[in-house]
């Protein structure tokens, strides 16, 4: 959307609108520059005040008003075309089929409630217009969270109930028990320190990876000690002193 | 009066006063009451106190019940004096589309952009998108049922603040806003118009 140059013939035309009061060819440039939205300028307030300021003597009157009347031609057509569904709009939005009568009347009154309700916050808004609150400006709080126990509740819903079970059809079933694995490494270590080797040495490779993570688990809680002189070389499992 | 005068220090109402002046939202009665651990009891004889002390005849400072809790803001008589010291000019009022848009929010909502814009006719994203801007409306959640998920919007606290509301309750349902004279003529025109009329000959 361009307009075309205004010229000066405007440039003492001045407006007072609830959105902007001013110089017209500002307003102008405010809404090409997207600094004021045009949904927001009455189009019918502007051109009554053109009309109120109109001066078909001047010697400039012809051309004034043909100024007006291009640039004002050139909001409605901005403003309409904002105001329009766009032709790329949701689908759900374009109905192809035209409202049947009962549809239409049921519609009509919905907009009547809401134009009814939208009076009736114009009023609220000005009469509650004018309270100024603190300056104080209160720091960010760390730490301060703050939960919605329905929205947790949604949360804890939609992790709750996955649809897909992880595939386990390569496990095969427990044969054993970190609990029976840590009995035996107990059992060896009261006769003295164990290479991991020997210890494991006719388990099968599931037993060997559930003997050392049972002696992990028992390093951890200090029943015994893990060395291991060098990466990859020989772990042996001494009884803690 | 009894808790008064065995508290050694300020009393419920100071520190009822103290704690709602350095704050620009509205406190809801729990926040106060754990900022100033006074008792519900307590917390009420000195709101009464306060909203005699800030009432609008006796004060340049009024206390407020908006949005689910209390609030000190200057007096509107006062707000001339306000503006020319904060060199200010009030807010730009809404236009009317957008107290359309925010009365679809408060008596629909929440709701998308798309139904927005289907119970005013007309594409209404621009106004929303200032809306949000403003602090008036915000995304509450999203529409799963939806194509793309859209965002679902609702009115905010500083919407019920800004209209002086306590909560969404304080508004008159939407159909007593409008006359059973008004519904009447909508339904004349149509049949005017023949749609009606139409629709009642076909079988």
């Amino acid at each position: 959307m361009t307009f075309e140059p205004v010229g000066r013939s405007l440039s003492d035309f001045t407006v007072k609108l609830d959105v902007y009061s001013g110089p017209y060819e500002w307003l102008l440039a405010l809404i090409l520059e997207d600094e004021l939205e045009i949904f927001e300028v009455p189009l019918r307030e502007l051109v009554e005040s053109y009309l109120l300021a109109r001066r078909p003597d001047a010697a400039n009157g012809l051309e004034r008003d043909t100024d007006f009347a291009g640039s004002a031609a050139a909001l409605i057509l901005l403003k309409s075309r904002t105001l329009t569904p766009a032709a790329d709009a949701d689908a759900e939005a374009i109905e192809e089929d035209p409202l049947s009568p009962v549809k239409l009347a049921e519609r009509l009154t919905e907009y009547l409630k809401i134009r009814r309700a939208a009076e009736h916050l114009r009023a609220r808004f000005a009469s509650n217009a004018g309270h100024y609150l603190s300056a104080h400006t209160i720091p960010q709080r760390q730490g301060s969270l703050s939960i919605n126990p329905d929205r947790v509740a949604l949360a804890a819903r939609q992790a709750f109930s996955r649809l897909i079970e992880p595939p386990v059809r390569h496990l095969g079933p427990i044969t054993v028990t970190l609990q029976e694995l840590a009995g035996i490494i107990r059992t060896a270590l009261a006769r003295g320190p164990i290479s991991y080797e020997r210890l494991t040495g006719d388990m099968d490779r599931m037993n060997r990876a559930v003997a050392f993570a049972a002696a992990l688990s028992l390093a951890q809680e200090g029943s015994l000690t893990l060395a291991q002189t060098e990466p990859l070389g020989p772990l042996t499992l001494e009884p803690s002193r | 009066m009894r808790d008064q005068e065995r508290r050694p220090g300020p009393g419920p109402a100071h520190l009822l006063e103290a704690v709602l002046l350095v704050s620009a939202s509205p406190l809801s009665p729990s926040d106060l009451r754990s900022a100033t651990g006074l008792s519900g009891r307590e917390m009420e004889e000195a709101l009464a106190v306060l909203s005699g002390r800030y009432a609008p005849k006796t004060s340049g400072i009024v206390l407020r019940e908006v949005a689910g809790g209390y609030l000190l803001s200057t007096n509107p008589a006062c707000s001339d004096a306000v503006e020319r010291f904060r060199r200010e000019a009030r807010p730009t009022p809404l236009s009317g589309a957008a107290h359309e848009v925010l009365a679809c929010a408060l008596y629909l909502g929440p709701l998308t952009r798309g139904a927005v814009s289907r119970v005013r006719g007309v594409n209404s994203d621009a106004v929303i998108r200032s809306l949000l801007e403003r602090g008036l409306i915000s995304e509450v959640g999203v529409d799963r049922e939806a194509p793309g998920s859209p965002a679902l919007l609702g009115v905010t606290d500083e919407f019920l603040a800004a209209t002086g509301a306590r909560s969404r309750e304080d508004f008159p349902p939407a159909g007593s806003l409008v006359t059973h004279e008004e519904l009447a003529r909508v339904r004349e025109r149509l049949a005017g118009s023949g749609t009606v009329q139409a629709h009642a000959e076909s079988p």
